[in-house]
C-alpha cells in the first residue's frame, strides 16, 4: 500500500516546498537544495503517470498459483 | 362406448381422453388472459417453437403448474414486440400475462396455448424486480458500498471485465492506449458475456477471479458496447449487483446503452455512458494529478526566480550601503589619525625634551656624587697607608721576641744538654737500646755520653720491678 501511494507522498511533499517558498520560510541558502527535491519530486510524480510496473506474467501466475 | 365386463362398465383410455377434451372444448372454448412466471421458454430453435414452462409460486413454493405452447409464428411477432418494448428478448424466469386456450391432447395431455403475450406487463414486473433489487441492496446495506471506495489518485492498473472482439473493448482501449499526453495505464482483460442471462454467472465467474489476483490492480472496469440496447436486465440481478457493491476494488461501468440505467451502474462506483467515456474519465484523474504537478513546477520556478531577484537585489542594496558608510568612515578615520599623529609627534617632541634636561640633572648630580665618593675614598686609603708601617713593626718585634723563647726552650731540651748533665745513651748495633728486653747477656753494647763513647760487654740485666 505504501508503495502503491508513493505519489501521493510525493506529491504532497512538493505541495509543502512550494507551500514553504511561498509562505517566504525558505532562505536562499535551501533553496537550490530545495527546487533540487522539488525537481525529484516531480519527476517521480511524471513517471508515476507515464510508466507502468505491473507484470502480466505475474498476475497469470498468480491466478495459476490459486486455481490448483 | 363403453364395454360391459363383469357388471362394469369400461371406457378405453383414448375414449376418456376423447372425452375430456370434448368437455374441455365444451366448457374453455374461448381464450383467456392469465398471469404466470415463465420457468422455462424452452426453445427449439430447429423448430422455431417453444414449450414454455408456466408456474405459479406462493412464498416461494410453486402452488401451480403447466406446460404451454407457442408457435413459432406468434413466437417471433411476441419476440419482437418485447425487444421493441422492454429491450429485452422471451426469455426464462420472466412474469408475463398472456392469451391463452386450453388444450388437451390425447397424448401430450393437458396444456395453454398461446396466442399473444402483453409486454407491458412484463416490463411492469422487470422494473418492479428492479426495484426489489435496489430495496434489498439497500436494506442489507450493500448499495453505497461500491461507491464508498476511494479511486486512486492514478488509477494506472485496471481489471476489465468485457469481451475481447467487442466494439466498445476497442473504443475503450484507444482512448487509454492513444493518449497524447502518453500516460501509461496497466490493463488485463477478463473475458465474460456481457448480456442475457447467462451474464449474471459469467461476470461473477470473473469477479471471483480477479479478487485472487485484487493485489495487482487498482480497479475493475465493465465494458460492454456494440451489443445494442438488448438483454441488459441481468445488470438488474441481485446476485450480480451484490458481488459488484461488496468487491474490495472501486467497479467502474460503461455498459454503452441509451434506456434507463440498470442497477448495475447504479450501485457502480462510476458509471459512464460509453467505454469512450469510461476511458476519457480515467484520463482525466491522470490529468487531475498532473495539473497540480505541473503547475507545482511553474510555480516553483516563479518563487525561485523571484526569491533569487529579491535577494539579488537586497544585495546591491547593500552593497550600495555599504560603500556609502564605509568610505565616510575611512575619511573620517583618516581625519583622526592624522589629528593623532600630529598630536604624537608634539607630545613625543616635548616628552623627549623633558627626558633630555632631566638626563642633564642626572648627570650633573652623578658627577658631583662621585666626585664626593672618590675624595672619601682616598683619604681612608691615605690613612690606612699611614698606619701600615707603624702595625707591620710591633709585629715583628712580638714574633721575635716569641722565636727566641722557642729556642730557648729547645736548647734545654737538646741531647747535648740532657748527655751534659750526666745521662748517656746506650747503642746495640747501631740501634737505640729503649729496654732491657732490647739485649741479652754476653752483647756488646755502646754507650755515648757528652764528651766520647764506650763499649761494654753485658754481664747481667735485671728487670725493675715497677710495683
Amino acid at each position: 500500500m505504501n508503495k502503491k501511494e508513493n505519489y501521493t507522498a510525493a506529491f504532497e511533499e512538493l505541495q509543502q516546498i512550494v507551500k514553504d517558498i511561498e509562505e517566504g520560510e525558505i532562505s536562499v541558502d535551501d533553496l537550490s537544495g530545495k527546487v533540487r527535491r522539488a525537481s525529484e519530486l516531480i519527476k517521480i510524480c511524471k513517471a508515476k503517470l507515464t510508466s507502468t510496473e505491473e507484470d502480466v506474467n505475474a498476475i497469470l501466475k498468480d491466478l495459476e498459483s490459486t486455481d490448483s | 362406448m363403453p364395454q360391459l365386463i363383469q357388471d362394469k362398465s369400461v371406457f378405453t383410455l383414448l375414449e376418456v381422453s376423447q372425452s375430456i377434451k370434448k368437455t374441455l372444448a365444451s366448457r374453455y372454448g374461448s381464450s383467456f388472459w392469465i398471469k404466470a412466471e415463465m420457468n422455462k421458454l424452452n426453445h427449439y430453435s430447429h423448430t422455431g417453437h417453444c414449450y414454455p414452462d408456466l408456474v405459479e409460486k406462493l412464498d416461494g413454493r410453486v402452488v401451480a403448474q403447466m406446460r404451454s405452447t407457442l408457435w413459432k409464428r406468434e413466437y417471433q411477432i411476441i419476440n419482437e414486440k418485447f425487444l421493441a418494448r422492454l429491450k429485452e428478448p422471451l426469455k426464462d424466469g420472466i412474469k408475463i400475462l398472456f392469451l391463452a386456450s386450453i388444450t388437451f391432447d390425447p397424448i401430450y395431455g393437458l396444456s395453454l396455448h398461446i396466442q399473444d403475450i402483453d409486454p407491458a406487463y412484463t416490463l411492469g414486473d422487470l422494473e418492479s424486480e428492479k426495484q426489489a433489487t435496489i430495496a434489498k441492496l439497500k436494506s442489507d446495506g450493500y448499495f453505497y458500498l461500491n461507491k464508498q471506495l476511494q479511486i486512486p489518485a492514478i488509477p494506472k492498473r485496471i481489471a476489465i471485465i468485457s469481451v475481447e472482439t467487442s466494439k466498445g473493448y476497442a473504443d475503450f482501449l484507444e482512448v487509454i492506449e492513444k493518449n497524447q499526453w502518453h500516460y501509461k495505464i496497466f490493463h488485463f482483460l477478463f473475458p465474460a458475456i456481457l448480456q442475457g442471462e447467462n451474464a449474471i454467472s459469467s461476470i461473477m465467474y470473473q469477479l471471483d477471479k480477479i479478487r485472487k489476483v485484487v493485489h495487482h490492480f487498482d480497479l475493475v472496469a465493465i465494458i460492454r458496447g456494440g451489443g445494442g440496447d438488448v438483454g441488459l436486465s441481468c445488470y438488474n440481478s441481485f446476485e450480480l449487483t451484490k458481488a459488484i457493491a461488496n468487491f474490495p476494488l472501486p467497479v467502474i461501468t460503461g455498459i454503452g446503452h441509451a434506456t434507463n440505467e440498470t442497477v448495475t451502474e447504479l450501485i457502480s462506483n462510476f458509471n459512464a455512458i460509453t467505454p469512450t467515456k469510461l476511458a476519457e474519465f480515467l484520463l482525466q484523474k491522470f490529468h487531475d494529478f498532473a495539473q497540480p504537478v505541473n503547475s507545482a513546477q511553474l510555480r516553483l520556478i516563479q518563487l525561485s526566480r523571484l526569491i533569487l531577484e529579491e535577494s539579488r537585489h537586497d544585495l546591491q542594496f547593500e552593497a550600495r550601503t555599504f560603500r556609502n558608510a564605509t568610505g565616510k568612515t575611512i575619511s573620517l578615520n583618516r581625519l583622526e589619525i592624522k589629528n593623532i599623529e600630529r598630536t604624537l609627534e608634539k607630545q613625543s617632541y616635548a616628552h623627549l625634551q623633558s627626558q633630555v634636561i632631566h638626563l642633564t640633572n642626572l648627570s650633573q648630580l652623578l658627577k658631583k656624587d662621585s666626585m664626593h665618593i672618590v675624595q672619601n675614598e682616598s683619604s681612608a686609603l691615605k690613612y690606612l697607608v699611614q698606619n701600615i708601617p707603624k702595625a707591620s713593626s710591633a709585629f715583628f718585634v712580638q714574633r721575635k721576641r716569641n722565636l727566641v723563647e722557642l729556642e730557648n726552650s729547645l736548647r734545654i731540651l737538646s741531647p747535648e744538654a740532657i748527655l751534659k748533665r750526666g745521662y748517656s745513651i746506650l747503642w746495640k748495633n747501631g740501634k737505640l737500646v729503649k729496654s732491657i728486653d732490647d739485649v741479652e747477656q754476653g752483647d756488646v753494647i755502646t754507650s755515648m755520653t757528652v764528651d766520647g763513647t764506650i763499649v761494654s760487654k753485658v754481664e747481667s740485666k735485671e728487670t725493675k720491678n715497677n710495683e
